[in-house]
């Protein structure tokens, strides 16, 4: 269950299809709130958005760069890349988690971090993203279209720890493609979906440790609505109420601030009371 | 303890790549191109994968020995560090690994033999002259011993090279590979010690200090020669009380004559490392003492430093020769 009192909380899924968003979609009561460029869906109480990218690797980074601006993301933010995909060494059903990524067009490979893996027994595969649906299957992993195009735009804007792809096995080698209609995938994904949710909590918990890693420091918003400070002494500021919190948890800082006091003689008698 | 496993591709088909990977049964592999492309990654958080750190095994291929910094050293003139292993099994809060690196992943690097090439040819380079080789300053080298077997192969190595000085600093307390050579006339076990009480909060997973003073008791009664390394020095509440009960204990246990060297310097970080430690730790008291001085280096302030140094330069004499200490800064 995700924690929706807890503030950080901040997840955005790229899905290519709506027969593979479909269980996702319900299972996190999201609703349509956008349908073009991309179709866009959001839970009304928690930050969590879905945006339906269509086929491919363009279309991944396009999606996933589109749903960046729009839902207005902080660096803080899950990202995950769900869909089916083919393969010659998994079953038809089995969700798998992807721990390397690689293209047929691009040399650089990229490694989704083995935290996001801890503790859920998901097996893990490395995963090639080709430009067109996979038939010979010539090397052991999954394959599919969008997991690099998607990866490579969503590590530039949140932290490695906090991407994720995750895929279902949809085809193997002879699979008739024409066959795997919306609703045989809905049905795979309906039968994984609580292995999805503990992929996620798990996420929701790294989350959590960054979140209180990056969140300011007590009284530094108010401190800089009183009085004007500079980038760089912002900068300061936050250094100095961090090292305050640790020393003086009992004394608020904001008593030690006069009316007159300019910003950098705020900051001075922070430093003074801070040296020893 | 490690359950992903990145190899080179070069390196894969090695002996020591393959005797590694065989300690870790249930590890998932993936074969890599070069190491930095899971190292090196922008946006990686060091402390979220050191809940979960993967080993990665990969070949140095250049950088071998590298100068040690200015003013670094315990007696000789030259002094050089080689690491054959980035990141460390213990997670000390003051860490300066945890700034400089963009990944908290175990890396270790398996060509051992090129580093001995390129420590010979430094010693080669000086002649007669002494010369100082450290490790265990980006890793700890003796913590990781059961998985990469390093110190057992240099231990024999500079074995041959009598005028060469060979470090291996530590907190580890395992003995085992100590128990399997003679002791080495030119090789210091170095302990890195800080009072009890501080350790029991910043030197998470770290053997307790007891247990290290225990385990160096143990070395120097077998022969082998001890350095004793107070760096850094924390400054706290009551640090005088706390260092001077420090140096007692250990000189109960240790006989002067099996002390090598005797360092200290107090802690120091450069600014963006400070930066990232501050963000990771927000609440930690001995970290707020630190100030940005005029050289752009994150320290205590010049009187608290000094006031440190003298302090234990003092105490230390009360059981040691003052002509064994080094000062670090």
């Amino acid at each position: 269950m995700i924690e929706k009192n807890f503030e950080g909380v901040s997840v955005r899924w790229v899905i290519a299809l709506k027969g593979e968003a479909e269980e996702i979609i319900k299972n996190y009561a999201m609703e349509r709130v956008e349908t073009t460029p991309f179709p866009v869906y959001k839970n009304k109480d928690l930050d969590m958005w879905l945006i339906l990218s269509g086929i491919g690797q363009l279309n991944a980074v396009a999606a996933t760069s589109y749903l960046y601006v729009k839902s207005d993301a902080s660096y803080n933010t899950i990202w995950i890349n769900f869909g089916i995909v083919g393969s010659r060494n998994f079953k038809v059903g089995d969700l798998i988690q992807i721990d390397k990524i690689t293209s047929s067009d691009f040399q650089d490979n990229y490694y989704p971090s083995p935290s996001a893996f801890k503790n859920n027994n998901i097996e893990r595969c490395n995963l090639i993203s080709v430009n067109k649906p996979e038939k010979l299957f010539e090397s052991d992993g999954a394959y599919d279209m969008e997991g690099y195009g998607f990866f490579s735009f969503a590590k530039k804007i949140a932290p490695y720890e906090l991407v994720s792809v995750l895929k279902i096995i949809s085809d193997a080698p002879g699979t008739d493609l024409s066959k795997i209609d919306r609703h045989r995938v809905e049905i795979l994904v309906s039968k994984k979906i609580q292995f999805i949710e503990k992929v996620l909590e798990n996420l929701l918990d790294l989350q959590k440790i960054i979140f209180l890693q990056l969140r300011d420091p007590k009284y530094f918003d108010e401190i800089c609505l009183q009085k004007k400070f500079t980038f760089s002494q912002k900068v300061t500021l936050r250094k100095y109420l961090t090292q305050w919190q640790a020393r003086f948890p009992l004394r608020n800082p904001l008593e030690e601030i006069g009316q007159r006091m300019t910003a950098s003689q705020i900051l001075k008698k922070f430093s003074d009371n801070l040296l020893r | 303890m490690v359950d992903t496993i990145y190899v080179e591709d070069e390196i894969i088909g090695t002996k020591k790549a393959q005797e590694i990977i065989s300690k870790f049964r249930h590890a998932k592999v993936t074969s890599i191109k070069r190491f930095g492309e899971v190292f090196n990654p922008s946006n990686q958080n060091f402390r979220i994968q050191k809940t979960n750190p993967a080993l990665i095994l990969a070949k140095k291929q250049k950088g071998f020995v590298l100068d040690a910094p200015k003013g670094f050293g315990i007696g000789d003139q030259d002094n050089y560090y080689f690491s054959h292993m980035y990141n460390c099994l213990y997670d000390c809060s003051y860490c300066f690994l945890q700034g400089m690196y963009n990944s908290a992943n175990y890396l270790v690097f398996v060509n051992f033999h090129d580093y001995q090439n390129e420590i010979v040819k430094t010693i080669k380079r000086h002649k007669e002259k002494k010369v100082t080789f450290f490790t265990g300053y980006d890793c700890d080298s003796l913590a990781m011993e059961p998985i990469t077997n390093f110190i057992n192969d240099f231990i024999p190595f500079f074995s041959r090279y009598k005028k060469a000085l060979f470090e291996i600093r530590t907190k580890s307390i395992n003995n085992t590979v100590f128990r399997k050579h003679d002791p080495l006339a030119n090789c210091i076990v170095a302990y890195s010690l800080m009072p009890e009480a501080l350790a029991q909060i910043l030197d998470k997973k770290a053997p307790s200090v007891s247990a290290r003073i225990k385990n160096m008791k143990y070395l120097a009664n077998k022969g082998w020669r001890i350095g004793l390394r107070f760096d850094p020095l924390i400054y706290c509440n009551n640090w005088k009380d706390q260092y001077a009960e420090l140096f007692a204990n250990i000189f109960k246990e240790i006989k002067e004559e099996n002390i090598h060297s005797v360092s200290f310097g107090s802690l120091r970080f450069p600014k963006s490392f400070f930066n990232k430690l501050l963000q990771y730790y927000p609440n930690s008291e001995e970290l707020s003492f630190l100030r940005s001085n005029d050289k752009g280096i994150i320290s205590y302030d010049q009187s608290i430093e000094n006031e440190m140094n003298e302090y234990c330069r003092l105490e230390l004499m009360k059981y040691s020769d003052a002509r064994k200490f080094f000062y670090c800064g």
